[in-house]
């Protein structure tokens, strides 16, 4: 778990968040703090709104009402690929990743919002494109190292098992070079190796690389033992805030995974 | 023969004064290949081997290693070795209990480790570890915020030692010119089928001696040799092949990325000498004939038609005979349409020597090699003799593990037990002098294996002593070669024969989950774990036309006339495999008891 830092400000706020689907009320009214730096995980049901506030940080979703600001910027109304360069990307939960393209392609088309050569420069391939490809090639080996991906740096990601396509997927938000990461649901449908490794994957691209990771996940353990902070959300609202062995106390948290006491 | 009087870290001062900027070692960084020179390789032992000295390591201290193959390993092994200590390796696969029964009984003062899994190994054990007075770790990943004063970065030692080198440049050659043939070099601790792990103590000379006059003249290596380093280094043939040959021999080591990544690297290096463990071989073996399987039928024709024409000729090689003229130009075509391609595909184009050692292999993987027209030959040796007792040094023969090398004598017992005698035999086993008295109560070494020499002075090695069956009808039966013959099958891949005072040969089947579970798919049958398929009767029926196949070989009774499919797989976490893979034959016998009452009550 990162170590915090006193003064640490906030990087991405949200305030007052509403997102509705015609008549359905998706979120209503959410309020939380991300501070820079830290792991912070977002809990509840199914239908809680989790994947709905990821959508709206990155643009996929435009927030009726509210703000979401990073690093002191308004992020409603910016499009997805500005919102990626300004330093935020996302590892979704249904890999998005080019099947029939190797890994390492894969990883370097995820930094084209990187590169600023033209399309003559691309032709001739010689000066500031061939030194920014040079320089591509380079981070995305270091990703490559980071997670472990030299076996199948070659291979084309659809032919590889489950597990594998997710670590690649986080490869893909990692090569990003994020300041902000938005994890969806990294662990789900993992044997509990797989998991282990992923958890230990994302503490490092946490502690190593300096990423405030913002993290959506059902595996309650290791929610626990990453985050620095969680919040719970249930039917759209935010029912609890705090550090891990608070919220697990929380009555309604309680309540709200587990259903009437009876 | 001469006396072998050098050191390790003596080598390594003379082979950098010969080629100074020529590659010792390549190591693949980001995707490309890095070269270390034999310069930067001195250089870095040098700085090394002052900085353990700066953290207060003094002469015959011993220093544990732990981590995965890497030019690091290498360097801090002479290190420790330059400041006449001792280095132990440790099995990166080894859980945190066996890392902190070897810490505890070799006394290590330091440990240096790969990484953040291998650190948290040797905290985890820290409280019973007095001793321990620090953890180095080379790839500080994951552990910046660990708040623990015993951990200490590679890098910032070596600092410390260079700056050490800066105002002494003398320092690191008076120390390496204290270091005598005769003092331990290495503690390798042997998997050990049984009990404890055991710590062989191999001096300098042990293993020059065995390099010079054992190994050499088997292999002939020179300095335009490559090799890629991927076996534990912890091994004693590792530990020869990419550690001590090179200092000798002048060649090449290029380090495998991962052990997932070993026949990538292999296409990518393209070995000049290629050393290998059975199940290595097995399992190249077994990827060829399931691509086979899958090509068209003109390639997996091409390859069936030409198979008589290489036997042909690899036995003329073999026999050291010159091929006839005709042959070889069939041969030549054979080579251009098949073999050249196969040779390619598992990175074996430049390989002039393929070596299998370490646990017995069924012939019929080596002849699978030889047709592809590479000089297979298996040797036989072991951790107490530095490495070789024998292998072929001209002709070779089917079965035989080649002549005895000339850096032993060599007898056999009454029992057919091999004993040996000469420089390269171990000094003892650390803190162990009954087990140390039980191997050697006569000067000379009891091997525990049984061997037969034939008349041109052959070696054939039957089976571990105490692996050897007696059934109820007093036959002796060496499981080993039934064993093998079963782990021909691509679909079986761990097979422990039965049979011990009892009225038939049984065995204990792991089917190989990646083939079979292919077959299955091809085939149509809905599976899920490893377990489903274990159990599913159409494998079990296939099994047993394999185990059919493999009896045809056997004489009457020798045949396996019942089997079980193992429900689980045999993993070296649950104390079932060593940590070079050999089966603990032992403890698995125990553990299936109910199977194996069970195939033996149906009578």
């Amino acid at each position: 778990m990162a170590v915090m830092n006193q003064e640490a400000s906030l990087q991405l706020e949200i305030a007052d968040l509403s997102m509705s689907f015609g008549g359905i009320q998706a979120i209503r009214g959410v309020s939380f703090g991300v501070k820079k730096g830290e792991i912070y995980s977002i809990i509840g049901p199914n239908g809680a709104g989790k994947t709905t506030i990821f959508n709206c940080i990155s643009g996929i979703y435009r927030a009726k009402t509210g703000s979401i600001r990073f690093e002191s910027r308004e992020l409603i109304g910016l499009k997805p690929d500005r919102i990626a360069q300004l330093g935020i990307s996302r590892a979704f939960q249904n890999i998005a990743l080019f099947k029939g393209m190797t890994v390492l392609d894969n990883l370097m088309s995820a930094r084209v919002h990187l590169m600023k050569y033209g399309l003559i420069g691309a032709a001739v391939y010689l000066g500031r494109c061939l030194r920014e490809e040079v320089q591509n090639r380079d981070e995305v080996e270091d990703v490559i190292e980071f997670l472990d991906l030299q076996p199948v740096r070659k291979s084309p990601v659809g032919s590889l098992s489950y597990g594998l396509q997710k670590r690649v997927e986080l490869a893909r938000a990692l090569a990003m070079k994020p300041k902000l990461m938005l994890v969806d649901e990294p662990v789900s449908g993992m044997n509990l190796e797989e998991r282990e490794d992923m958890a230990r994957y994302i503490i490092d691209i946490n502690e190593e690389r300096d990423i405030t990771v913002i993290l959506i996940e059902h595996d309650m353990g290791l929610v626990m033992d990453l985050s620095d902070r969680v919040t719970v959300l249930n039917f759209g609202t935010k029912i609890a805030e705090g550090v891990p062995g608070e919220v697990s106390r929380n009555p309604g948290v309680v309540q709200a995974y587990l259903g009437e006491a009876g | 023969m001469e006396r072998v009087e050098t050191t390790l870290p003596k080598l390594l001062l003379e082979k950098a004064r010969l080629y100074g900027g020529r590659v010792a070692m390549r190591e693949k960084y980001k995707g490309i290949w890095q070269e270390i020179s034999w310069n930067t390789y001195r250089d870095k032992v040098e700085a090394f081997s002052l900085g353990l000295v700066a953290l207060g390591m003094t002469k015959g201290d011993q220093v544990s290693i732990l981590g995965e193959n890497c030019p690091e390993w290498i360097f801090t092994d002479l290190a420790i070795q330059g400041v006449g200590g001792v280095a132990v390796g440790i099995y990166p696969t080894n859980s945190a209990d066996q890392v902190r029964y070897i810490l505890d009984h070799s006394e290590s003062r330091f440990v240096v480790v790969k990484d953040q899994e291998q650190a948290d190994k040797v905290l985890a054990a820290k409280e019973s570890l007095s001793r321990l007075a620090k953890i180095i770790v080379i790839d500080m990943k994951g552990l910046r915020h660990y708040e623990e004063p015993l951990i200490v970065s590679y890098r910032e030692v070596e600092a410390a030692g260079r700056e050490a080198a800066r105002q002494d440049p003398e320092r690191f050659s008076r120390l390496v010119a204290a270091t005598r043939p005769e003092d331990v070099a290495f503690i390798v601790y042997t998997s050990g089928t049984t009990g404890h792990p055991k710590g062989a103590m191999i001096s300098h000379r042990n293993i020059i001696h065995q390099i010079v006059n054992g190994l050499q003249p088997i292999l002939r290596f020179t300095d335009r040799d490559t090799l890629l380093s991927y076996l534990p280094l912890c091994h004693i043939l590792e530990r020869n092949l990419s550690m001590a040959m090179p200092l000798v021999f002048g060649y090449t080591v290029n380090f495998a990325e991962s052990i997932d990544t070993v026949q990538q690297n292999i296409q990518e290096i393209g070995p000049t000498f290629f050393a290998a463990v059975p199940r290595i071989l097995e399992k190249l073996h077994s990827s060829v004939q399931i691509r086979m399987g899958d090509s068209t039928w003109f390639k997996h024709w091409m390859y069936r038609a030409w198979q008589p024409v290489g036997r042909r000729v690899s036995q003329f090689e073999m026999s050291g005979a010159p091929v006839p003229w005709g042959w070889r130009l069939l041969y030549a075509l054979g080579y251009l349409f098949i073999f050249r391609a196969i040779r390619d595909k598992i990175g074996m184009l430049n390989c002039r020597c393929l070596m299998s050692g370490g646990a017995p292999i069924a012939p019929e993987i080596l002849s699978f090699f030889r047709i592809l027209g590479v000089r297979t030959i298996e040797m036989y040796g072991i951790t107490e003799t530095a490495g070789t007792v024998s292998g072929p040094r001209g002709q070779i023969k089917h079965g035989s593990v080649g002549e005895p090398c000339r850096a032993l004598e060599i007898k056999l017992a009454e029992d057919g037990e091999i004993l040996l005698r000469g420089d390269s035999i171990f000094v003892g086993y650390y803190r162990d002098p009954a087990a140390t008295h039980d191997v050697l109560p006569d000067g000379w070494f009891h091997t525990g294996d049984i061997g037969q020499l034939d008349a041109d002075g052959h070696l054939y090695i039957v089976d571990r002593k105490k692996d050897i069956i007696i059934t109820s009808g007093g036959k002796n039966i060496s499981p080993s070669e039934i064993e093998n013959k079963l782990k021909c099958s691509t679909y079986v891949k761990e097979a422990i024969v039965i049979g011990d005072r009892r009225n038939f040969i049984t065995a204990l089947i792991q089917i190989d989950y990646d083939n079979v579970g292919n077959w299955a798919q091809k085939n149509k049958i809905p599976f899920t774990t490893y377990r489903s398929l274990a159990e599913n009767p159409a494998v079990y029926d296939l099994i047993k036309e394999e185990v059919h196949a493999a009896n045809e070989g056997l004489a009457q009774v020798e045949t396996v006339k019942k089997f079980k499919i193992l429900e689980k797989e045999l993993d070296q976490d649950d104390e079932e495999l060593t940590a070079t893979q050999k089966v603990k034959r032992k403890i698995i016998e125990e553990r299936f008891q109910k199977e194996i009452e069970a195939m033996y009550a149906g009578r």
